[in-house]
């Protein structure tokens, strides 16, 4: 895994971003330097939202605070929150879908109806509506910590796409099921336990490792299109103040955030809006460099695995 | 019969789906609040009858409206947009896949290789590019192309069609490819050149016809996309469509009411292409 340049490649993006995040705050604290106007000869040319120059790479908000450390500050909250959803997806779909392809072979039908009925409702809109209550601050302030809501909100987009990812792996394990080696363990006497933990699990751990993959590129996907509704990973600040109100805004300085409050000023400071999506195009393009470099170091040969998988559907 | 047990175990999810942020909401203050979701669910379904009278905030007037027929004008335009989408997207991949299918191996995998990067692009990011390059084009033509968003009552099509169109036809393209190469491997398409038929004709003519089939009942996963990327083009451009009739009505009704609308015509639809695949492999097995 470590040999293919694909893996290393797209660990490296995802790590700078990681690392340079904790870096940057451990070195220059928790708030982005902040300039209001751009002084040139005594007298202001510029003010903010600064286009991108030499003491501001990446240009500043509409508040003055650079966006480059923005970007650098909520890179951590971004990714580990998709890295952690995804886990947890997965941590309740593989047991959830072993035991329907294994013991309740019935079921599974009926199950998979219902998992194929989730295909109808759009994912973004379904999160959207379900974790309004939770992340849009309510007139008197939130009850709960920053890190509750990030907690439950991880929870609860986890489980909204359970049904359809345990549904592939349990027929994915339902077809694995009639194999003959698994029929010959079965006459040696082995329990159904034995036959999920020594034979099945391992034969589709590249499936899962793929599956995961796709699951966390899919959450950032969700996690931008959520910014774009001004819901944002931790809650989302509302100035309930009827005169001089702020817009909408993020807690903490995570990626979809940037661009959900920014993104009406597409036309005046294009860098403002896009910077944060080009970031999340980024983090998703390393997860499928990763991916691929994982299979290929899996089997060199045969490194299709991640597209048969889409046949058993 | 099966098709019903879908239906209505599709139309339960959905119901059980809308009052899930009470649920939520119990979560958040510490509580468990199961006799008010159930409670919810009833009144959403008592709310539905008299079907006439039922009134939703309009999102453009800003006062309540009744939903029929209002509600007709979103949900067709969405749908148009949608299913035109769906079509470029089908008919382009298609056709791209056909035209590489005739190429070389090696190229081949490098186009694979390439579709498999390309889908990791943000939809996003090609909306902002799109509206960009337009204004772009604008400012330095004086020529506007299309509108990048809508104000008042009119209607713009071809610009949000195409921002839809870029993503499914990369996911179905790549997905065509894989179908199509392991038709490749299949025997009637090596006798069919052993008898002397050309490369295009085989494609044209027998793997198409086969690779179709799969090729349809794999898209269901790119069509899901597609709705969410559908929600997303009506904010950007600000589309006068079903999607952002729902932001304005975040209630349990509302919800109901807007993914039922995509809900029944897609899920006739693949209804309908899923009987037709398969009574056709059924007469060809019985043939």
């Amino acid at each position: 895994m470590w040999r293919q340049p694909y893996f290393i490649f797209g660990f490296f993006i995802l790590s700078f971003f990681l690392v340079g995040s904790f870096v940057y705050e451990w070195v220059w604290g928790d708030v982005p330097a902040q300039t209001h106007y751009l002084m040139e000869d005594g007298r202001a040319v510029e003010a903010a939202p600064i286009s991108p120059n030499w003491q501001h790479p990446l240009g500043t908000d509409q508040y003055g605070y650079d966006l480059l450390g923005k970007l650098m500050l909520g890179a951590k909250y971004t990714i580990l929150a998709a890295l952690a959803i995804a886990a947890v997806r997965m941590a309740i779909a593989v047991p959830i879908g072993y035991i329907f392809g294994i013991y309740f072979d019935k079921q599974r039908k009926l199950m998979s109806s219902f998992a194929d009925s989730m295909h109808y409702i759009p994912l973004t809109l379904f999160a959207a509506y379900v974790l309004t209550p939770l992340l849009w601050m309510p007139e008197n302030g939130f009850s709960s910590t920053l890190w509750e809501r990030i907690s439950v909100q991880v929870i609860i987009m986890a489980l909204l796409t359970v049904p359809i990812v345990s549904v592939l792996i349990a027929n994915e394990a339902a077809l694995l099921r009639d194999k003959e080696y698994i029929l010959a363990a079965k006459t040696l006497g082995a329990g159904r336990l034995r036959i999920i933990r020594k034979h099945l699990y391992p034969q589709m751990r590249e499936k899962i490792a793929v599956l995961y993959g796709q699951q966390v590129m899919e959450t950032f996907i969700i996690l931008a299109h959520l910014g774009l509704l001004d819901l944002f990973l931790g809650g989302t600040k509302v100035s309930y103040d009827p005169m001089f109100g702020d817009p909408p805004m993020s807690i903490s300085y995570e990626w979809a955030g940037l661009f959900g409050s920014s993104f009406r000023y597409l036309q005046s400071a294009p860098w403002l809006p896009l910077v944060p999506v080009l970031c999340i195009g980024l983090a998703i393009f390393s997860v499928s460099l990763m991916m691929e470099g994982y299979l290929r170091s899996k089997n060199p040969k045969i490194k299709k695995a991640a597209d048969k998988r889409k046949k058993i559907r | 019969m099966k098709f019903l047990t879908n239906f209505f175990i599709a139309i339960a999810g959905i119901v059980l789906a809308g009052s899930l942020p009470i649920l939520v909401r119990g979560w958040v203050e510490g509580e468990w609040r199961g006799r008010l979701y159930v409670e919810s669910i009833r009144e959403t379904l008592e709310g539905l009858w008299p079907i006439g009278e039922i009134a939703f905030l309009n999102y453009r007037a800003g006062q309540e409206m009744p939903l029929f027929p209002n509600i007709f004008a979103y949900i067709v335009y969405s749908l148009e947009i949608l299913f035109l989408a769906l079509l470029v997207a089908f008919i382009a991949s298609l056709t791209l896949t056909i035209v590489t299918m005739l190429l070389s191996d090696s190229i081949r995998e490098r186009v694979k290789m390439m579709l498999y990067f390309l889908e990791s692009v943000p939809d996003l990011l090609i909306i902002m590019l799109a509206q960009l390059s337009v204004i772009f084009f604008f400012k330095e033509t004086g020529v506007l192309i299309s509108k990048i968003a809508v104000a008042g009552e009119d209607q713009i099509y071809w610009l949000p069609v195409l921002c839809l169109a870029v993503l499914p036809t990369i996911q179905l393209y790549r997905l065509s490819m894989l179908t199509f190469q392991e038709e490749e491997r299949q025997m009637y398409v090596e006798l069919a050149r052993a008898l002397g038929f050309s490369k295009v004709y085989i494609v044209l003519i027998h793997m198409f016809r086969n690779a179709i089939i799969s090729v349809f009942f794999q898209s269901k996963r790119t069509m899901w996309f597609m709705l969410s990327n559908l929600f997303v083009l009506e904010l950007m451009f600000n589309l006068p469509g079903i999607m952002l009739f729902l932001s304005g009505n975040m209630h349990p009704l509302g919800f109901l009411v807007t993914i039922f609308s995509f809900f029944l015509p897609m899920f006739i639809l693949y209804s309908l292409g899923e009987w037709f695949f398969v009574s056709r492999r059924h007469n060809k097995a019985v043939v």
